[in-house]
């Protein structure tokens, strides 16, 4: 606990009901907070190109009241029900989110926020999480198709899943004792077995699939497709990030370097790209293609004042 | 959406993908009256793959009492009156499968579990039908209205699987060197379509990793020729790891087809649904035939009679009793002098088995002294 404020970290790592009472407390005094801060921001945009402010020094990337986070102006983003492809969403559970973007030459971010009650940051059975997506083109030219691309047109993603956000606020105390928090463990490998040999029964960490891990040190996935259906997690993780959930809503910064070595051609200062995004409600079963998406919108990044 | 053919509708069907067939199917047959749910195939699967942290409500293999029993609750019971009344024309299935009864944007008719459904896997057992007070449990002539039966469920690496249809990222796979249905560990990402698809709800989502897991066939065991944990750790010897051709290449010297084509004894679960599941089962001789047909789809009557005079029919007989008889995975068989004997791809013996034992029957009396005292009697080892 730092400086006898209870954070929502300390809460996810001592746990503690009066903890969590204290972090309810505290997020409805942070939403108070930020909704007055909100008063003081520009009203919201519907149709003009979210044009990413240029600052000076390091990106606020996780701080969503920063003062720079003033300067862009906020552009409303519709959403939709995902039904291109199946399995569709059937209903839709949230109809906007607000965007914005700064960067500093180097490095971009965005800051998306959009209407959701619930907190949704635990991976269940038929228990799935909130998230968020942001969809780049890799390269300047024809804009590639709204459905996380084509063959031969792919697409940079940038993912952040509540869970995720979780697993780092929480040091990864986000499995079965999570879940289920009276869950009263019989012997397990871990118990009796030597690491290495205990890792085996973890079989989709041992393989390497990226998403088993629950130690991590970013809340974004960064992924090229081509397609529906064709995530694929790149190699290189160069994204940062955070989300908050304050005041019925997420606020979620995501953040890449504008040289996007590896993926794509850089975002340059001046340059205007293509950029869609996706929500997640998890507690409306969405997950997958079960998405909310936007269609294509501009990214006009600010030169240098 | 692909014409593929079914050969347990007796038609071609609808499925998102051409699916060819494998080389050859894995298969495992259940005579399901020897069964007494002792669920030692369910700890040889449980501690051998998946007692893992995460794994905890995980029973690839589990056996539960039918009619009132499930794993998960209601699991048949739910896709079946989702799909609704559906009729066969004899060999010939009139009816829709969930492929072809898909909602608009679905792949698959299918339905979600709750958490708490997957948390009473002996939900209902050893309960019978019918009342106490109505009825006896003893049986009367031909059966009693009283009445259950276990039912071991393990994945039945459909030939058209719905997982494997409704993945979005085609991140499972039925392997073509011996149709075994694999969910690739590296590519899931835990969107959980698979256990909404599947009808038998036999995938299942580990909360340490975050990806779907499923029964995998032990296919390390099968690789090397040999049966599965849960054929081998069956005291009933009720089960056995095969493979299947399909019925055009029936060979009656193949073991699983042989009872599945030639004899018709082995029938598929629930196959109206249009996956060709690939467990087949010996239906019990004591449930009504209206329980099994919907369960187990034509044939029943004909499958209860031949299991009933299977005493007078050494080959079949003789089949039955090689079942847990090897650890080995049987080639072909034969039954010749009162032994039946197993053998390998290669032709040789693995094991064979008298379909009577050998017994002695001991003289009735025999002669000792007590304090000196002739007594006859039977001896006892105690």
């Amino acid at each position: 606990m730092a400086g006898g404020k209870i954070t929502r970290r300390d809460a996810l790592v001592y746990g503690g009901a009066a903890a969590g009472g204290l972090v309810a407390g505290g997020a409805a005094v942070a939403g108070l907070a930020a909704a007055v801060d909100r008063r003081k921001l520009a009203p919201v945009v519907e149709g003009a190109p979210i044009v990413a402010a240029h600052v000076r020094g390091e990106l606020p990337v996780d701080d969503p009241d920063a003062g720079a986070w003033r300067r862009p102006r906020r552009i409303r983003v519709p959403l939709v029900a995902q039904q291109i492809v199946q399995p569709h969403l059937e209903r839709t559970g949230v109809t906007e989110l607000h965007a914005r973007a700064l960067h500093t030459g180097d490095e971009l971010a965005f800051l998306l926020e959009w209407e959701d009650g619930e907190v949704d940051d635990l991976d269940g059975i038929h228990r799935y999480h909130d998230a968020v997506a942001v969809q780049l083109a890799t390269r300047r030219g024809p804009v590639p198709p709204l459905t996380m691309g084509g063959p031969g047109a792919p697409v940079h993603l940038l993912q952040w899943r509540a869970t995720w956000q979780r697993d780092i606020d929480s040091g990864g105390k986000t499995g079965v004792d999570q879940i289920y928090p009276a869950v009263v463990h019989d012997v397990m490998p871990d118990d009796v077995l030597p690491p290495e040999t205990a890792q085996l029964y973890w079989v989709g960490r041992e393989a390497g699939n990226p998403l088993s891990r629950s130690l991590r040190s970013t809340p974004i996935e960064e992924i090229v497709a081509e397609g529906f259906g064709t995530v694929t997690h790149l190699p290189n993780q160069t994204a940062r990030g955070f989300g908050v959930h304050e005041g019925g809503r997420w606020r979620v910064i995501l953040a890449l370097p504008t040289a996007r070595a590896g993926v794509g051609e850089a975002l340059a200062p001046g340059t205007s790209w293509p950029v869609a995004f996706a929500v997640w409600l998890g507690s409306q079963d969405n997950r997958g293609g079960r998405k909310h998406i936007a269609n294509w919108h501009t990214l006009a990044i600010e030169g240098p004042r | 959406m692909a014409k593929v053919r079914n050969w347990q509708l007796g038609r071609e069907m609808e499925y998102p993908y051409e699916a060819p067939r494998p080389k050859r199917q894995f298969t495992m047959i259940m005579d399901t009256n020897k069964c007494i749910a002792c669920q030692s195939c369910t700890i040889a699967c449980k501690s051998t793959w998946t007692w893992g942290k995460g794994q905890e409500f995980m029973l690839w293999n589990n056996i539960e009492t039918k009619p009132f029993g499930f794993y998960p609750t209601g699991w048949d019971v739910n896709i079946l009156a989702l799909l609704g009344e559906q009729s066969w024309d004899g060999d010939v299935y009139e009816g829709q499968t969930i492929f072809e009864a898909a909602p608009p944007g679905e792949r698959v008719l299918g339905w979600t579990p709750a958490e708490e459904d997957w948390s009473h896997p002996n939900l209902g057992e050893d309960e019978p039908t019918g009342n106490a007070e109505e009825t006896t449990y003893v049986p009367d002539a031909p059966h009693s209205l009283m009445w259950m039966y276990y039912l071991q469920r393990i994945c039945n690496h459909c030939t058209y699987p719905a997982c494997v249809a409704a993945c979005p990222r085609e991140a499972i796979y039925k392997r073509p060197e011996d149709g075994i249905v694999l969910v690739d560990q590296t590519r899931c990402r835990g969107y959980q379509e698979c256990l909404t698809a599947c009808p038998y709800k036999k995938t299942m989502f580990n909360l340490e990793t975050r990806v779907s897991e499923k029964c995998i066939g032990c296919y390390p065991k099968v690789e090397q020729g040999l049966q599965t944990q849960c054929t081998t750790a069956c005291i009933g010897r009720l089960r056995l790891t095969n493979f299947l051709s399909p019925p055009d290449e029936a060979d009656p010297r193949k073991p699983a087809d042989f009872l599945v084509h030639i004899r018709k004894i082995a029938l598929p679960l629930y196959p109206q649904l249009g996956l060709e599941p690939n467990v087949y089962y010996i239906p019990p001789v004591h449930v009504p035939t209206e329980y099994l047909t919907q369960m187990f789809g034509p044939g029943v009557e004909e499958a209860v009679e031949m299991y009933r005079n299977a005493k007078d029919d050494p080959e079949l007989l003789g089949l039955l009793m090689l079942f847990g008889a090897t650890e080995r995975i049987m080639d072909t068989w034969d039954v010749r002098d009162g032994i039946a004997r197993a053998y390998d791809e290669r032709g040789e013996e693995i094991v064979a088995v008298p379909l009577r034992e050998p017994t002695f029957v001991r003289s009735f009396e025999f002669a000792t002294q007590v304090e000196g005292k002739p007594v006859t009697g039977y001896r006892h080892n105690t």
